[in-house]
């Protein structure tokens, strides 16, 4: 368990020592009914408190007369870190885990927790670290198409997260053809590319000459072949 | 008609007090959700729960009722009606988290993030997610990312690659979507073709941020879904369980295509041949 070291001015002898205990809450004041009573008239009556909240312990100040402070900084509430030191009038408290204690990772706490950003802070944010003109670049999503190369003309945009193509008059792109299946292949709009997939039929789809057992990802220029069809496949921006 | 073998385990971790993940697993309405919750005073927790929930809920309840239902208001044409489907549900769950977030002010900006698979009772498999809970594909001994990670370095470094380098650790569980926050969400979604011996990896970032990848491919392939997640759980403890660990392993048994008749015969002759 972490301790506190009370001691008045920081270079002097200490004063007490406070374990603190995890759970557990711990006021600070000047009054009797305090955990760690400090008397002096710098400190008020009711001045901070620590808590133990999710795995580290906060410091609150009270709304105190003269302020609680640590490492020379004003503090409103602060996540306690070893080594850290809180001035409380003319008393200092030394905020210190046991040497074989774990600890909340060292860096700033809350910034290791997830959250969401609002949409303001989040600009302001990313204006520090990345030029404006960066943010400015739309994202441009690449829309895969095939454009016939034989049995049909023109192109087809992918736009659907699955596209199906085969023999049935319900699929998006109707293939003709004795050994063409119901629905014979699948194109699934994935986020990093376009794959195909062979889903029934006596003849499999071929990309490049190749028989699709199972999927493959579809690559610029790459020739689809499914029956009497023959297409290729482009990104388009 | 896919068949399915799952395992999911949820654990708190090392360093936590609380888990603020949840997970759902129904291989009978074959849905699979990983929800990682945020917001102090166990708000996260609520949140997480409310997630899996309204997911379970709406999709056991939609099934039975089939069609579209009161929900599924923006029916995207540009997907399947099971993907529709799924989405609503999304949708729906991002509604009741947002409005539990209002009813009391230490559930105020609760959020949570959602992975969720579904599989149709046909032979594709979709998956949609909200936030930066992964979901891998494992197949032919390679592992994909189906999911997009909504975080604030994922989307800069589409835009530009080279900008990365320049955000600091404090950004790195920067979300810039997650359910509950706003009144609306936009999930990504994609639906692939699933083929026998798929594995499908869910997990919490509490998994992600111990273990890469590459090592989720290789401690997952040869093992049984159940003690792929012990694995991936106690490695991820052992390099500190700085946050909770939730992972949802699949295994596709089986692929049954719905075919009719002498097609059933046909298919079974020529797919001995090809």
């Amino acid at each position: 368990m972490p301790k506190l070291t009370l001691k008045f001015k920081k270079d002097s002898t200490k004063i007490r020592e406070y374990q603190l205990e995890r759970g557990q809450s711990v006021n600070i004041g000047r009054l009797d009914t305090n955990d760690i009573v400090i008397e002096n008239l710098a400190v008020s009556g009711h001045h901070a408190k620590i808590d133990w909240a999710g795995n580290g312990f906060l410091l609150t100040d009270l709304k105190s007369k003269n302020g609680t402070f640590v490492n020379d900084q004003i503090a409103i509430s602060h996540w306690l870190k070893h080594g850290d030191v809180i001035t409380i009038g003319k008393h200092v408290l030394i905020f210190e885990y046991a040497p074989d204690e774990a600890q909340p990772d060292a860096g700033d706490k809350k910034m290791g927790e997830t959250m969401v950003m609002d949409t303001g802070k989040y600009r302001s944010m990313l204006a520090k670290n990345v030029s404006s003109k960066v943010s400015q670049v739309a994202e441009t999503e690449k829309i895969g198409v095939l454009s016939f190369l034989a049995g049909g003309e023109g192109e087809v945009e992918l736009t659907k997260k699955l596209t199906k193509i085969g023999k049935n008059a319900s699929s998006d792109l109707v293939v003709k053809g004795f050994f063409v299946g119901q629905t014979a292949a699948t194109i699934s709009k994935r986020p990093d590319s376009y794959y195909l997939s062979y889903v029934g039929g006596f003849s499999k789809p071929k990309v490049n000459g190749q028989a699709v057992k199972e999927s493959v990802e579809l690559k610029q220029f790459d020739v689809v072949e499914i029956g009497s069809v023959k297409m290729q496949f482009m990104h388009k921006t | 008609m896919i068949i399915v073998e799952s395992a999911g385990i949820t654990d708190v971790g090392r360093k936590r007090k609380g888990n603020e993940d949840s997970l759902f697993t129904d291989d009978e309405i074959g849905l699979y959700v990983v929800a990682d919750g945020m917001g102090g005073h166990q708000a996260g927790e609520v949140a997480s729960r409310l997630v899996v929930k309204t997911m379970e809920d709406y999709i056991r309840q939609s099934r039975e009722e089939g069609g579209e239902s009161p929900e599924m208001t923006r029916v995207d044409k540009t997907l399947s009606e099971e993907a529709n489907r799924l989405i609503a549900g999304v949708h729906l769950s991002n509604q009741v988290v947002h409005q539990i977030s209002q009813s009391k002010p230490s559930y105020r900006g609760m959020g949570s993030t959602i992975s969720a698979a579904y599989f149709t009772n046909e032979d594709t498999l979709i998956v949609s997610n909200v936030g930066d809970s992964p979901i891998y594909l494992i197949r032919n001994n390679i592992i994909e990312t189906l999911s997009v990670p909504h975080t604030v370095v994922a989307e800069q470094m589409a835009m530009n690659p080279g900008a990365s380098a320049r955000f600091g650790k404090a950004f790195s569980h920067m979300l810039t979507r997650a359910m509950g926050i706003e009144k609306t969400v936009k999930p990504d979604l994609c639906e692939v073709q699933c083929f026998k011996n798929d594995m499908l990896v869910l997990a919490s970032d509490g998994l992600s941020d111990k273990v890469s990848p590459k090592e989720v491919l290789h401690l997952a392939k040869n093992r049984t879904p159940d003690k792929a997640c012990r694995v991936l759980v106690e490695l991820a403890n052992e390099r500190g369980g700085d946050d909770n660990i939730t992972v949802i392993v699949l295994k596709v048994k089986a692929v049954k295509p719905e075919k009719k008749g002498i097609m059933k015969i046909f298919s079974r002759i020529v797919g001995g041949i090809t």
